[in-house]
């Protein structure tokens, strides 16, 4: 680190190297903790750590590394992106079939989801936004809130420290 | 809670079996291991023709600590793997019974039954019986230098002690001490060595919130993060991506060239530690070896598969630009542009702040239990 001078010139090399500069996951915790949907919709949508716990949950079960199953509680994607006033039901066809959700975390690591995959009509996949985890609240590095996907084999798409959901529309 | 239960668990289990060594008649052999395995650890893989007994751990325990099983009766396989240490040795690389040096670090055996890859870097080598061989045999480097005539087995026969060992571990058999038999035990013993109860595990598996530092909770996060990205290759509950279960035993590991090393010649790495080419013969494989675990990683410097780091600091200074830069001399070269670099080791930038945290969350996986277990203690002292 000796060679570096200034804060920028640091950014400058490290960019350079290709090495990430920024997220501190660790430090953002002191805000309040709260999910934010954002993109191309009318308005902006803030769910709090509350607001989350008083929508309708359901119940996941995936089966852990030690084989035991562990149970996840949470609110249905497809809810919160419905309640955001993203395309929904016989909203989602024609151009709204091209549109889809970055999931941020807090580290910086995204996701893509596309609405058909999580509508009904469609592939009708259940994914969760997970506040609890067998009945306590997530923390930690999966917490306060993750994704579930309990029909993925990989646990890659189930984002970890879940802060942000940006809704893009391809066509308009 | 756990924790209480674990300990009345195991230590009536322990004191039953130390009871029957004592004075009891011989059992069957048969006594199933109890593993006491926490929330979180899968079952291991046990290989079919080497069943964990109580029998077979407490006799390998004592062939573990036993001098007579080097040549000239200096070493033991604990003077490389001292439990104080979990297991290792403090030293770069091991020095043999007869001061040879090996070229590589003593490795842990604490959860080492859960090892998909038992050594650095050779990917066959993934069953115990068979690696205890080495040390014992091997003769480059020589280690514990035994001859392979089997003539040491005559210094074990007279010992009453092994001879009630023997004849519990393997009670079907008239003539039990046999170099198969001694293998078989202390593959037991080593498989039995099972760390979990760090104060990270009980923070995160115990739910008890006050068992971590806050450095060491941020650490974590950290730790976890898509910047720092430790846990691509340290994940798990072994923090280590060459671990395998009773579920998937015949898992392939991976193994990674971490940009140790960038040394100019025919190889990028220093001969004679190649990694896995040096059994694959693959040019894209200099310098690949196996992430082991974390857990009690404060414990084991020097770092890496030759111990050429000292410190947890220096292993982060690593990782953070993305490869060691070794200024001049012999090895001289940027590990940062190895040409066989895994491409998770990018760099990263670490405040002093940050750096603190996740040194806090790499001590938090001590695990001092399993330092001071008797189940893992000399038995001759």
């Amino acid at each position: 680190m000796r060679f570096f001078g200034s804060l920028r010139l640091q950014a400058a090399f490290l960019a350079a190297l290709g090495i990430p500069f920024c997220a501190h996951p660790a430090q953002d915790q002191a805000e309040p903790p709260a999910i934010t949907v954002r993109g191309d919709l009318a308005a902006k949508l803030v769910l709090s750590a509350d607001d989350l716990a008083k929508m309708p949950h359901q119940k996941a079960s995936v089966t852990e590394q030690d084989e035991t199953p562990v149970e996840y509680e949470g609110v249905s994607l497809r809810e919160i992106l419905a309640r955001a006033g993203a395309p929904v039901g016989k909203e989602l066809r024609g151009k709204a079939l091209a549109s889809y959700i970055l999931v941020k975390a807090r580290d910086g690591y995204q996701v893509v989801f596309t609405l058909a995959e999580l509508a009904p009509e469609f592939a009708n996949e259940t994914i969760l936004v997970a506040d609890k985890r067998d009945g306590k609240p997530l923390f930690g590095y999966q917490g306060p809130f993750r994704l579930v996907c309990p029909n993925d084999k990989a646990g890659a798409r189930s984002v970890r420290m879940l802060q942000e959901i940006d809704f893009v529309r391809l066509q308009k | 809670m756990r924790r209480a239960a674990f300990a009345a668990i195991s230590v009536p289990a322990f004191m039953a079996a130390l009871s029957s060594l004592a004075a009891g008649p011989a059992d069957s052999g048969e006594t199933p291991y109890a593993w006491n395995l926490p929330k979180g650890f899968p079952q291991p893989y046990v290989p079919a023709g080497n069943p964990m007994t109580e029998s077979k751990v407490e006799l390998g325990r004592h062939l573990f600590y036993d001098k007579r099983l080097s040549v000239n009766g200096t070493q033991s396989c604990a003077t490389c793997h001292r439990q104080e240490l979990a297991f290792t040795d403090g030293r770069a690389v091991s020095l043999g019974a007869t001061g040879q040096p090996h070229s590589r670090s003593a490795m842990s055996l604490v959860n080492v039954a859960y090892s998909g890859a038992l050594t650095w870097s050779n990917p066959r080598m993934n069953r115990l019986e068979e690696q205890a061989a080495v040390p014992m045999f091997g003769e480059h480097p020589v280690e514990l230098g035994l001859k392979k005539d089997d003539g040491w087995l005559a210094s074990l026969r007279p010992d009453p002690t092994y001879q009630a060992l023997f004849r519990r571990a393997y009670p079907e058999q008239e003539n039990a001490v046999t170099r198969d038999n001694v293998l078989k035990a202390i593959a037991c013993f080593e498989r039995g060595i099972i760390s979990a109860r760090s104060p990270y595990d009980r923070y995160h598996y115990g739910g008890e919130d006050g068992a971590v530092s806050g450095a060491a909770k941020r650490g974590e996060i950290l730790f976890f993060s898509q910047p720092l990205s430790c846990f691509r290759c340290h994940g798990g509950f072994n923090f280590s991506d060459a671990t395998t279960s009773a579920r998937d035993p015949g898992r392939e590991i991976p193994f990674h060239n971490t940009g140790l090393y960038n040394v100019s010649g025919a190889f990028s790495y220093p001969i004679p530690n190649l990694g896995i080419y040096e059994y694959t013969k693959r040019a894209a494989d200099v310098g690949k070896f196996k992430a082991p675990s974390l857990r009690n990683i404060a414990l084991t410097a020097p770092y890496m598969h030759d111990g050429s780091i000292p410190s947890l600091e220096g292993v982060l200074d690593h990782y953070a630009v993305g490869g060691r830069t070794i200024p001049a001399g012999e090895y001289a070269g940027v590990g940062h542009d190895n040409p066989n670099k895994d491409p998770l080791i990018g760099g990263f930038r670490l405040s002093p702040q940050d750096r603190q945290d996740l040194i806090a969350f790499l001590e938090c996986l001590t695990d001092r239990a399993v330092l001071n277990d008797p189940k893992f203690s000399d038995p001759w002292k």
